[in-house]
This record gives C-alpha cells, sequence and structure tokens, in this order.
C-alpha cells in the first residue's frame, strides 16, 4: 500500500513538475499563432525527455554520479568548461524567467506590480531551498502544480468544434499568416521547452540526493514514463485554449494574463484562482529546480560538496553560488526586461544547447565501467540514437532561424 | 625499426586491474573516509626514476600520489600552476578507485578546501539555519 501511495505521488509530481513557465508561455504563443499545427512537436519532446531523464536518472543511480561529474570526467576540463558555460548561462536564463513567473502570477492574483513581487519570490525560492527538505519541496510544488488541469477542463467547457481541432492536429498546414521559417522555429521552441537540460541536471541530481539505488530505477522509471506524457497532455490543452479562443480573436500573446484569459473565458472566477495557483506552483517549483540546477552543475564541474543533503554549512560554495544565482536573476528582472520576452529565448537557447549534455549522458550510459550490467539496451540505443539525430538537427536549425525570422516575429 | 628487430623487453603482465590515468584517473572526484568531496584529481606525481632515460632492468616508474588544487584555469587555458597552488595526496591513502577515488582517514588537511572553509565561517554559517539540516 506504501508503495502504491509512493508511485502515484511519484507520478503525480512529475505531472506538476513537468510544466513551467516556459512551456505555459511557448504553447499558448503557438496555439495563438498556429493553431494546433505544431501539437505533433509535444509528443516528439516528451519522449525525448522520457529518455533523457530515464537515462540520467539511471546513470546517476548505478553510478552515484550526476551530470557534469560525469561530463567533466569524460570531456576534460575544457570541453567541459565550454559546455559548462552554455549550460549555465541557459540555465540562469531560465532562473530569471521563472523567478520572472511567479512575479507575474502573484501580480495577477493581487493587482500589485510585478517589480515589488520579484524580490519576494527570489526570497521565497530561496529560504525553501536552505530550509525545506527535497522530497517535501518537490512533492508540495508538483501536486499544487496539478491545478493546471483546469486548462484540459476549460478546453471541454468550452466546446469546442472538435472535428476541426484534431484535423489541425492531425494534418498540420501552415496559416497563410506565418512562413514556414517562424513555423520550425517554433517547433523548435516547442521542443526546447519539453527538453530543458535543467530538468536533467536535476533529475539526475536529484537521484543522487534522494540516494536512489538500482532498486529504485522500476519507481523511477514509471513516474517518467507516466508523468511526463501526461505533463505533455497538459501542454498541448494550453495549446488548444489559445487555438480557441485567442488564434479566431487575432490576439498574440505576450503576456502571462492572455495566457490565462482561455481559461477565464471557459470557467470565470473559480477556474482564474485554480489557473494562478497552478502557475504559481509550477513557476515556483521550476525556479527551485533551475536555481538548485545552477549550483548543482557548478558544484559537480569544480568537485566541491553539494546537495541538499548536507547542511549548508557542509556545502557552502554551493549555496553562495545559489544566492549569487538568484541575486543576478532578479537584478536582471530590475533592469526591466520583459519576463515572457526572456522566457521565448530560454526555450530555444536550451533546445541549442541540448547536444552538449545529451552526449556524454548517451555514451556513459553505454560504458559498463560506470553502469555494470545496467547499460542501455538495444532497443534504447536505437531509439537514443534517433533523438541524437534530431537533437543535432535542431540545435544547428536554431540560430540560423531565429536570425531569418526575427526570433519569430 | 621493424617487429624482427624489436629488442625491448615484453611489456610486464598484467595481474589485476588495468586503470587507464587518463580515463580513470584525471578528473575524477576525491571523497574522504568520510565520503565528503575533497576536490578533483588534476594530475598525478611519478616517482623520481620516471623523468630521463630509464636504465633496462631498472624498477618500472610508479605513481606515487594524485595531484589537486586550485588549477582548473590553468588546466583549460594551458600555462604551468604556481606550486604553492597544487597538493600531493600520496598513494597510500588511496583506499579505493571507482566510480570516485576514496580516500583512507588522514590527518592531512587539504588546501583546495580553503574557500569553502572561509565561506562556512564567514558566511553561510552567519545566516540563521545555516548549520541545521534542512527539515
Amino acid at each position: 500500500m506504501k508503495n502504491v501511495f509512493a508511485v502515484a505521488l511519484g507520478i503525480l509530481t512529475a505531472i506538476g513538475g513537468f510544466l513551467d513557465i516556459g512551456d505555459l508561455v511557448t504553447n499558448a504563443v503557438v496555439g495563438s499563432r498556429f493553431g494546433l499545427a505544431l501539437a505533433w512537436v509535444v509528443p516528439v519532446g516528451v519522449l525525448g525527455i522520457c529518455l533523457f531523464a530515464n537515462m540520467a536518472g539511471r546513470v546517476a543511480a548505478v553510478s552515484g554520479r550526476a551530470t557534469f561529474e560525469i561530463i567533466r570526467e569524460r570531456l576534460g576540463p575544457r570541453a567541459a568548461a565550454a559546455n559548462l558555460g552554455a549550460s549555465f548561462f541557459i540555465n540562469l536564463m531560465t532562473v530569471t524567467a521563472e523567478i520572472g513567473g511567479v512575479a507575474l502570477a502573484l501580480q495577477l492574483a493581487s493587482d500589485v506590480g510585478p517589480r515589488l513581487w520579484m524580490p519576494v519570490a527570489a526570497f521565497g525560492v530561496w529560504i525553501v531551498i536552505w530550509r525545506v527538505r527535497f522530497s517535501i519541496m518537490e512533492n508540495v510544488t508538483g501536486l499544487l502544480g496539478l491545478c493546471l488541469i483546469v486548462f484540459a477542463v476549460a478546453v471541454f467547457l468550452l466546446a469546442p468544434e472538435w472535428s476541426g481541432l484534431t484535423h489541425q492536429a492531425v494534418a498540420p498546414v501552415i496559416p497563410e499568416t506565418e512562413s514556414a521559417a517562424t513555423y520550425w522555429y517554433f517547433a523548435i521552441a516547442l521542443f526546447g521547452a519539453a527538453m530543458t537540460p535543467y530538468e536533467v541536471f536535476f533529475f539526475s541530481s536529484g537521484a543522487v540526493e534522494e540516494r536512489w539505488t538500482v532498486k529504485d530505477l522500476g519507481t523511477s522509471r514509471l513516474n517518467v514514463l507516466v508523468g511526463f506524457p501526461l505533463g505533455g497532455i497538459l501542454s498541448v490543452a494550453i495549446a488548444a485554449c489559445a487555438a480557441i479562443v485567442l488564434l479566431p480573436a487575432g490576439i498574440e500573446v505576450t503576456s502571462l494574463s492572455q495566457v490565462v484569459t482561455p481559461v477565464v473565458a471557459a470557467g470565470g472566477k473559480l477556474a482564474l484562482a485554480f489557473v494562478i495557483v497552478g502557475i504559481l506552483a509550477a513557476t515556483f517549483g521550476a525556479a527551485l529546480e533551475t536555481t538548485l540546477s545552477s549550483g548543482y552543475t557548478l558544484a559537480q564541474f569544480l568537485g566541491w560538496a553539494w546537495g541538499k543533503f548536507r547542511r549548508p554549512a557542509e556545502a557552502a560554495r554551493f549555496h553562495v553560488v545559489m544566492m549569487v544565482t538568484l541575486l543576478v536573476g532578479t537584478a536582471v528582472l530590475f533592469t526591466g526586461i520583459d519576463p515572457i520576452l526572456v522566457t521565448e529565448y530560454s526555450v530555444v537557447f536550451s533546445a541549442i544547447a541540448l547536444p552538449l549534455t545529451y552526449l556524454p549522458i548517451l555514451i556513459v550510459a553505454n560504458d559498463p565501467g560506470y553502469m555494470g550490467e545496467h547499460v542501455n539496451g538495444a532497443g534504447t540505443n536505437v531509439l537514443a540514437s534517433a533523438y541524437l539525430v534530431i537533437i543535432l538537427a535542431a540545435s544547428l536549425a536554431a540560430i540560423p532561424l531565429m536570425i531569418v525570422t526575427g526570433a519569430g516575429q | 625499426m621493424n617487429a624482427s628487430s624489436n629488442t625491448f623487453p615484453d611489456a610486464p603482465r598484467q595481474r589485476g586491474r588495468l586503470l587507464d590515468a587518463r580515463l580513470h584517473l584525471l578528473d575524477r572526484q576525491m571523497l574522504d573516509d568520510r565520503g565528503v568531496p575533497v576536490g578533483i584529481v588534476d594530475d598525478l606525481e611519478l616517482s623520481a626514476d620516471a623523468f630521463g632515460d630509464i636504465a633496462t632492468g631498472a624498477r618500472s616508474p610508479r605513481v606515487t600520489g594524485l595531484v589537486s588544487g586550485h588549477v582548473v584555469a590553468t588546466r583549460i587555458l594551458g600555462g604551468q600552476p604556481p606550486p604553492s597552488r597544487l597538493q600531493t595526496i600520496p598513494w597510500r591513502l588511496v583506499a579505493a578507485i571507482g566510480t570516485v577515488v576514496r580516500l583512507r582517514q588522514t590527518d592531512m588537511s587539504f588546501d583546495a578546501l580553503w574557500v569553502e572553509h572561509w565561506l562556512r565561517d564567514h558566511v553561510v554559517a552567519r545566516i540563521p539555519g545555516g548549520r541545521h539540516a534542512a527539515k
């Protein structure tokens, strides 16, 4: 019975934890501009993150080594430092976007401007990292994030014309108002939103934090394989809401209030309350994960003590890095930069940097020196190699497309 | 020189595990006997006979220690770090080599930890809750 409960809790946490500000914004933007013509990208991204997170989790559970320790061991300090530079920068962008997301969600709830909420959000993130145990932190934000199911409910309440909606998704056509370049640019953005590298840093370091062993692999696999696809369904629901309400009205998503407009149209104040709690939990949870990831990546690269399982005083450099990250993220937001814009760029840069972390994990997952009998099976390797091609193609195409389309304008 | 005129002695027979210095030692995490990270293997120290010509039949050079320190900058950019930044951990302190290098119990203080200790004493431990485990 305890096991069933643990599995259910893990799955629910994975659903709530899958969505962050990147998924919320990108799916709404795409839905409002392309309808469901890009819905096929979400399952591609979800399968990719299942595969990647599963490999990284297995490597961490079997060898006890988290992602960046392995990247340094395998690539040497020079290539790993270049890798760290890119990963850390993108992670910092994501931290900034998530803190901005928390502030915007609090603004929706309170009508107090986001600038007043930003330091509050950053302080909240810090105090949770400082004082709250890893498992509680994960479960509370994950479970509250389930409030985002209201997006799926809203799709039904809006009573759309189902045949038209499925036709958009099954036989995708690029709308006349959009070019092929913007279509593929947003395909990469959606892919990057589903497969953000921080999820993998966090997942593999989390496996070490929670002291996973080979015995826990089954549970972790189930959490990922059930939880992430259900999270992906919520992603599509966000896009569908935007496609039903915003696309016909010709509204482009440039703020968080537009993301929630369809939900309010469908369910009124009650739905708004749910969606605000959901967005707050999802962005706050992701802010915790990205802030921790900044500490994890740097500490693992430089061989410092890290982890929430240690007292802060036993991992001093790790905690100082996270404090500095939060301060820098908040400072960037105070320049008046639009958090939604930071989010849109961060998901594309995530796609660009993805091969840097994917390839070393794929190699180590096949190394018996680390993995013993738990190396990748043939099926996993075929799928993982196919994804290597997709990830490389997305990464290489992203910058040219960003230039050609003016970042999707 | 072709194969038939090769006068080198046979390579020593391998007993036990073969370690590749680059793959299995360099850039590995070192943990002390309590499992606390103390640094990363940045270099290896070889016995003095490893340098210059090695006489036939002489004892083969050996790894005498692991070298660690705040040298990530010179390892990335090249160049020679000042010797004061490096610390040698004698090989006899190595307890096990696996996915990490485990060290035996020792009174030795690890120089690489001074930043950690400074930040602990001056920043982290002074913030309320810094010395307690999370709840």
